[in-house]
């Protein structure tokens, strides 16, 4: 981050109105700082127990566990993801799969029929209704100890549900155990991008579990005591968002929700900008609407972390994001546009900045970004060794660093504006 | 049934977050003050070279002129604590006391230095062709930005070309002086070249046009470096 500034002679001056936008952005920014610090103390408290998973040590026991699998429409992925649950490593006889069709109108029905005849599976047939209701179906006509639901796009590893089931074991008072999600197989630029996004989510996700701070239990692979559903109820409509409102409602009883890092699910990740501006606005929308429905728990000590950190960035995250993008934004643009008349009025050779260790910037706002830039490192750093048990460059992490905060403002600006105007994002 | 979280661990966040935050305020400050101690250091090796040349003009006064060596009589510097100045300005504000304070000494150099080369100019014959631009920052001046990187251009192609330039709006009795002398107007950007303010955004070619010189060292310097490549072919 060179600045470099060749016009001798003419300045820009500030304004009182830019040194109150530079003042709100410090406290911005000492918020983020904290923020940060906090996950990070997190880190060096738990670190001894970030260890890789323990192969081959049998449990003490095997709770008996029902996964089930709504699909609409999923004659492509489906298959596999049947496979990948038969391929788990968990005694057969405590573990059964529920395909529940919710009504497809493609062949996702006749290629479910190969399972016919597997004593492990089960399949259903149901009216459209909506995943919740597809799931809520399966919990209805279970009676595991443990049930969970895999989506159709989504492959287990085969340890996943072993190390899950350890970690019931371990805890009684642990009510639902959320694996660790890992982008499969990217192949765009944006999937790369998302990848290491994912691998930043699962650090966090981590680092929010001993803190009893998890606000989502998502949708693949995350596996509840049964007595869960007994206690608060099954899944209901909740801005397509189900499994954000399910944790809420969870917290919102004191119930435990526990990441395993060791579980780790492969998802499919949306290839296309439209496609993922699509999910990630329903995902934004969601967020914010399932956060206003419990604001009872907001900055009320006696829900912790959740409620003190989580769910205040929840909701008011998207706002700091935006407002310090637009910071960015805006001096970046203005620069551009200095450059731009500079070429302009002296041609491109003369706007070569020259590199003089004098321009390099040290303002403190500047020092400020090395520190964050070199925080976000750490994380990412922590988030793949997690992931994949020892850092391995890659140029997802180039893509999440440049481009994330270029798309992702789209969607939390359409968001922004469809809970302003109450306005429901689709699923698709 | 929810972990507890000791007040210990929020303090400690707290301290951490603030000792690195003001820190970094800290840190960036130190930086701050080496590039002010750098440009004042600078100014005085500047002051030292005029005082050096006032100097040897005057202890030559009576004798030739070929005694002088042209070339490195006048200081080079000035140049690139223009660009120093301006990016410290920029990063400091105009309003600050020390880049104010600065700036008062470049600009008195910068009339030294001009009354310098005016004398050696007298006496000797030799024809420095001096620019002298008056700008302002205070968001009056929609040019100056387009003028200053105009002149930074022509002073990086054209080192014979002495170019001055003071804040229009810079409280100091020289600079009053320089203006009132060439009688300079409040309408900026303003050059005056040999002694004839010329006001509004000139693009280089336009200076070159009033300057027809110019033309004249960039063909002696072309044709110069077409002898070298030339002898260089031979090789």
């Amino acid at each position: 981050m060179i600045t470099t500034r060749k016009a001798g002679y003419s300045l820009t001056h500030t304004t009182v109105v830019e040194t109150l936008f530079n003042d709100i952005l410090y406290i911005f920014l000492f918020f983020s700082l904290y923020l940060e610090v906090f996950f990070l103390i997190t880190f060096f408290e738990e670190r001894l127990k970030l260890s890789t998973k323990k192969l081959h040590e049998k449990l003490s026991y095997y709770p008996s566990t029902t996964i089930i699998v709504p699909c609409w429409n999923e004659e492509k992925t489906i298959s596999k993801t049947i496979d990948s649950l038969l391929r788990l490593h968990y005694p057969k006889n405590k573990l059964e799969i529920f395909i529940i069709d919710d009504g497809s109108t493609d062949r996702t029905w006749e290629v479910a029929q190969k399972f016919v005849g597997n004593p492990q599976i089960k399949l259903f047939h149901k009216e459209n209704g909506g995943k919740h209701t597809a799931v809520n179906f399966g919990i209805e006509n279970s009676k595991a100890d443990l049930i969970g639901c895999l989506d159709a796009d989504s492959f287990v590893d085969k340890d996943a549900l072993h190390e899950i089931a350890r970690a019931f074991n371990e805890d009684r008072d642990t009510m639902a155990v959320t694996p660790m999600l890992v982008v499969h197989e990217p192949k765009t630029i944006l999937q790369k991008m998302q990848k290491t996004e994912y691998h930043t989510g699962a650090f966090l996700k981590r680092m929010l579990s001993p803190l009893d701070a998890i606000n989502v239990t998502p949708g693949p692979f995350s596996i509840f005591r049964r007595e869960v559903f007994a206690k608060i109820g099954l899944y209901k409509k909740a801005h397509n968002t189900e499994d954000m409102e399910f944790a809420l409602r969870m917290q919102s009883h004191h119930l435990r929700i526990r990441n395993v890092h060791t579980a780790q699910v492969y998802t499919s990740s949306p290839a296309t900008l439209y496609k993922l501006y699509r999910q990630r606005l329903r995902w934004a929308y969601g967020t914010m609407k399932n956060t206003l429905d419990y604001r009872f728990m907001m900055f009320r000590r006696e829900y912790g972390i959740l409620g003190m950190i989580t769910l205040p960035i929840s909701f008011f995250g998207v706002f700091i994001f935006l407002y310090n993008f637009s910071f960015i934004a805006f001096h970046a643009v203005r620069s551009i546009a200095d450059k731009i008349v500079q070429i302009a009025t002296v041609g491109f050779m003369s706007a070569i900045p020259n590199a003089n260790s004098f321009y390099f910037n040290t303002d403190f706002m500047a020092i400020l970004s090395y520190m964050f830039l070199g925080l976000g490192i750490f994380i990412i750093w922590n988030g793949v060794i997690l992931a994949e048990g020892r850092f391995r460059p890659s140029s997802g992490i180039f893509y999440f660093i440049l481009l994330y905060g270029i798309v992702a403002p789209i969607w939390f600006i359409r968001a922004l504006i469809n809970v302003a105007l109450s306005r429901e994002s689709k699923w698709r | 049934m929810r972990a507890k979280i000791e007040t210990k661990k929020y303090v400690l966040a707290f301290v951490i977050t603030a000792t690195v935050f003001f820190g970094a305020l800290m840190i960036s400050g130190r930086f701050e003050q080496s590039r002010l101690a750098e440009v004042k250091s600078v100014e005085n090796k500047i002051s030292l070279d005029i005082l050096s040349s006032e100097t040897q003009f005057a202890l030559l006064k009576e004798s030739s002129c070929k005694a002088i060596d042209h070339s490195t009589a006048f200081s080079e510097e000035l140049n690139s604590l223009a660009q120093k100045l301006a990016y410290m300005e920029d990063s400091l504000g105009e309003k600050n006391e020390e880049v104010i304070s600065l700036k008062k000494y470049y600009s008195l150099l910068q009339i030294k230095d001009y009354l310098l080369v005016a004398q050696v100019n007298e006496k000797c014959g030799v024809k420095p062709i001096t620019v002298i631009y008056f700008y302002s920052n205070k968001g009056d001046c929609n040019d100056c930005k387009r003028e200053g990187y105009v002149l930074t251009k022509l002073r990086e192609e054209y080192p014979e070309l002495r170019i001055y330039a003071f804040d229009y709006n810079l409280d100091l009795s020289a600079v009053k002086t320089m203006k009132s002398i060439h009688g300079v107007r409040n309408t900026l950007p303003a050059l005056v070249i040999w002694d004839e303010p010329y006001y509004g955004f000139k693009s280089p070619e336009d200076v070159e046009k009033i300057i027809p010189e110019l033309k004249k060292f960039r063909e002696a310097r072309d044709k110069a470096a077409a002898e070298a490549s030339a002898t260089s072919t031979k090789k």
